[in-house]
């Protein structure tokens, strides 16, 4: 076989290259990053493809069935809902919400766990410690009662329900990073940097939080599917979106009433979170393999 | 007939890049009552050759020996129940790092206790038994030089010191009455004195028990002191083989005349701060290994011939596989 | 003449609590008193334990010692301003493998001390990066690896581009070979010493290879227990040892040299 590259050199990869090799090689993971991709993109463009609107009610179409059933019409391919709604333009809006606050939920409560956690975990001491504790503590009791308690005090609605589960999702990073400095902060790259003359917060962002990117992704991607869960719990306990927003959860709850007569107004929503929920714990799967199989080597 | 005959073990294993030969065609004895010293660097497959001869290889790796004898009978066609007695009774390995290869929750005591053989404990009631162990328990570390036995048997790894947990470790390989005692680099990363205190417990005991030795090392410091005969690798190669005075005094492969010019001691007339002689480069990794000799882009003599794997010559009991040895001068 | 470097007094003190209602173990190192003249190699040689480490971090500037004071061409040091001295005074690890950051390039990993500790802009960085790696035997390409791509040697190599990237005049090196195979090490003390030769470095560095001590330094310095119990000449003291630890590690060693393990 003639080959193009004639010094038979081999490239050596990035530390992030190569665990995107190591993640390829594992297919199951490779379809979850697929299906959390097309995800990704309906939640971003479904609005604009979308002919109805998610709160237009349409007495003339009341409990339509799915396109595939006899009675259905391809005009509603999920069918309607009670009121006449489009069920898919509600779990495309729906998704929206649940899927979209999660990612900004998990990015924000990400942003200040990390800081907290670079704090406790570069100082030592009492500072250290507090944090430490108190927060590992926390972490024995589930988001989920968390938020709900957060959500008890402040009353519900969409905005306490982002603030409980941010506040929720927090300590598990701190947890994590702190643990992550501990181990590194006493290595000797770490050391020699400190020798460059550099400050600890210069340490942090351009020495160890590129050790931490992996770790972060995985972690980000088991709070994601934590936070899409909680979120829907919220709204389906009508501690969260208010009806009549389109939100899965609140859809779920909204649709059980009426489950017997048109279980396609529940089946479509709870489909939609479990296609979500499990694409994202396989993608994250995949990573933590990848990246413990790439230490190997 | 030699205790253990190994003539042209290849160990291949599958990596990323293929099919790569980790050993290629090595040879080695080991005659009875002999210290011989297995030298190589990070990579020359010294460690694979221990697993090969106790057996503990992956099993996705391949290997094939011409020979690979245990007191004349073969290794690799005996049962995996015969291949395990030989190992468990005639065959002892230590290690480099000792305390990591003690269990951390039992103490000294009840971990060499362990590893007593009934047949050497004999018959009698479980209290005589007990007795019996104890006393073959100070025996044996008293044999490797630990004075204070009480202390040391009671005490858990991580309670001792290094040289004297290496010493328990010899003492620990050696209460099932050996043949063969294979030290995987024992006494890397220890100081000149404790090195040397090492040393002399197993050379003594090669004298005093008739014990086989192979000494897996790359401190050519500890391995002239005290090996009999010597066999280099490099990158999974047999290099040079024969008797350590011989090898010493005229090398005749670049890659052992390397290494022993590469210990400053050994050379007195070296001024201070002069260049040492120094092969050129890095060694290959597993995936990179060269055709043919593999020390051929680093080493100085080499030429076109080089790219072929050079046959195993011999000057009476000196093997070496070089196709322009230094006893030659170059064309 | 005034030495390179004049350690002065120079104590570390650290209490080792095991369990709180025990009585802390006091660990004092010092003190130490030295001085290194310009292009001369200093060794430290003591057991595990003895604190040669410790102080080679004390030189560093890794820990602050508890009291006395480091001359550098007579001029004070003050212990906590690090850009000082690492523009002066640049240490090397024992494990290049643990003193790379994995996760960035060779360059960005060189172009931190320049960042730090100069005001030269983006260009002149990326020259003086290469040229200390061809200085080092190393390629400009090499600056596009990463850590886990080098072997040992390299690696070594680019741990020692890092502190000469800022012309130091000191070097402290805590056991830099110790973990290298035979063949690469010889490669490492023979560009040491071209170094020393062409940029008139002095070097203080710790190492239990005896041999290497004898063939590269000029002074050695014997530690026992935190203190310094001989130095002197590299010559003298291998070839008059006054202590008996001296005395003892020097038989070791000749037994070793001559084969006579068990005369």
């Amino acid at each position: 076989m003639l080959k193009s590259n004639l010094y038979q050199e081999e490239q050596f990869p990035s530390p992030l290259r190569q665990t995107w090799y190591e993640f390829r090689k594992s297919h199951l993971a490779f379809i979850g990053l697929c299906i959390l991709a097309s995800i990704t993109l309906i939640v971003i463009l479904g609005p604009f493809v979308t002919p109805y609107s998610p709160l237009t009610q349409n007495t003339d179409a009341l409990l339509v069935p799915p396109a595939w059933d006899g009675n259905g019409g391809i005009s509603h391919v999920l069918g309607t809902d009670g009121l006449g709604r489009d069920v898919l333009t509600r779990v495309i809006h729906g998704s929206r919400v649940t899927f979209g606050i999660s990612v900004f939920l998990v990015l924000v409560a990400m942003l200040i766990g990390v800081l907290i956690g670079a704090f406790a975990g570069m100082n030592t001491g009492m500072r250290s410690s507090i944090l430490n504790h108190l927060l590992d503590s926390m972490m024995a009791i589930p988001t989920l009662l968390i938020a709900i308690i957060i959500v008890a005090i402040l009353g519900p609605g969409l905005v306490n329900s982002m603030w409980a589960i941010t506040l929720a999702l927090i300590p598990q990073f701190i947890h994590y990073t702190r643990d992550f400095v501990r181990t590194e902060v006493n290595k000797e790259y770490v050391i020699a940097a400190r020798l460059d003359g550099a400050s600890p917060a210069r340490i942090f962002v351009f020495s160890l939080l590129p050790n931490m990117v992996e770790m972060l992704v995985v972690q980000g991607t088991l709070a994601l599917s934590i936070a899409i869960l909680d979120i829907s719990a919220l709204g389906f306990l009508n501690l969260g979106v208010q009806s009549p927003y389109a939100e899965l959860g609140a859809m779920l709850s909204e649709g059980l009433d009426i489950a017997y007569i048109a279980p396609w107004s529940i089946a479509a929503p709870g489909a939609a979170i479990f296609i979500a929920i499990i694409s994202i714990n396989v993608v994250g799967d995949g990573l933590r393999s990848a990246l413990r199989n790439r230490l190997k080597y | 007939m030699p205790l253990l005959d190994i003539k042209n073990l290849t160990l291949e294993i599958d990596t990323a890049g293929g099919r790569v030969k980790a050993l290629d065609k090595v040879n080695l004895t080991i005659d009875e009552s002999e210290i011989r010293a297995l030298v190589g660097e990070s990579g020359s497959g010294k460690s694979l050759i221990v697993k090969s001869i106790v057996g503990a290889i992956n099993d996705s790796w391949t290997l094939t020996a011409d020979r690979l004898n245990w007191k004349g009978s073969d290794l690799l066609a005996m049962s995996k129940e015969q291949r395990r007695k030989i190992t468990k009774d005639d065959i002892a390995v230590i290690f480099q790092n000792p305390v990591s290869s003690l269990d951390p929750t039992a103490s000294l005591g009840e971990q060499l206790e362990e590893n007593i053989p009934d047949h050497l404990v004999g018959k009698g009631w479980f209290w005589q038994r007990q007795e019996k162990r104890k006393q073959i328990v100070s025996r044996q570390l008293h044999k490797v030089g630990i004075k204070n036995h009480e202390l040391c048997l009671s005490s858990f790894p991580h309670q001792i010191s290094d040289d004297v947990c290496q010493k328990f470790m010899i003492a620990m390989a050696l209460v099932s009455e050996p043949k063969l005692l294979i030290a995987d680099e024992p006494t890397m990363g220890m100081e000149t004195t404790i090195k040397s205190q090492i040393l002399k417990l197993l050379s003594r005991l090669n004298q005093n028990r008739n014990l086989s030795i192979l000494f897996v090392s790359h401190d050519l410091l500890a391995i002239s002191s005290m090996c009999h005969s010597m066999t280099v690798l490099y990158c999974g190669q047999t290099v040079e083989s024969g008797r350590m005075t011989n090898l010493r005094k005229r090398p005749l492969h670049p890659y052992t005349k390397a290494l022993l010019d590469s210990a400053p001691s050994f050379s007195k007339d070296l001024l201070p701060k002069s260049n040492l002689s120094a092969l050129d480069g890095t060694i290959p990794t597993l995936q990179h290994l060269p055709i043919g000799c593999r020390l051929g882009p680093r080493c100085p003599r080499a030429q076109k011939e080089c790219v072929k794997i050079p046959a195993p010559r011999h000057i009476h009991n000196h093997y070496y596989s070089c196709h322009f040895p230094l006893h030659r001068p170059l064309k | 003449m005034t030495a390179l470097l004049t350690v002065k007094n120079l104590k570390f003190k650290r209490k080792v609590r095991k369990n709180w209602w025990q009585k802390a173990e006091k660990f004092v190192i010092g003190p130490i008193n030295f001085e290194l003249n310009a292009g001369e190699t200093l060794a430290i040689i003591g057991d595990n334990g003895s604190g040669k480490s410790t102080l080679a971090n004390l030189l560093a500037g890794v820990v602050t010692p508890s009291s006395g004071q480091l001359l550098l061409n007579g001029q004070k040091l003050r212990h906590r301003n690090l850009k000082q001295r690492s523009l002066n005074i640049r240490m090397i690890f024992q494990h290049s493998k643990e003193s790379l950051n994995p996760a960035l390039t060779v360059g960005t990993i060189l172009d931190e001390p320049l960042k730090l500790n100069t005001n030269l802009d983006a260009r002149e960085r990326k020259e003086k990066i290469s040229t200390t790696l061809r200085q080092v035997g190393l390629l400009r390409e090499h600056a596009h690896f990463y850590r886990h791509m080098l072997s040992d040697g390299q690696r070594q190599r680019v741990v020692l581009a890092r502190a000469l990237i800022l012309n130091p005049q000191v070097i402290v090196a805590d056991e830099p070979f110790a973990a290298l195979d035979p063949s690469v090490r010889s490669q490492m003390v023979n560009l040491l010493m071209r170094l020393q030769r062409e940029l008139g470095l002095s070097y203080i560095f710790i190492s239990h290879n005896l041999g290497i001590v004898r063939h590269i330094s000029d002074r050695v310095l014997v530690l026992q227990n935190g203190k310094v119990i001989e130095s002197g000449k590299t010559d003298v003291v291998f070839n008059w040892p006054k202590s008996d630890y001296m005395k003892k590690l020097l038989t070791a060693h000749q037994s070793l040299v001559l084969s006579k393990l068990l005369d």
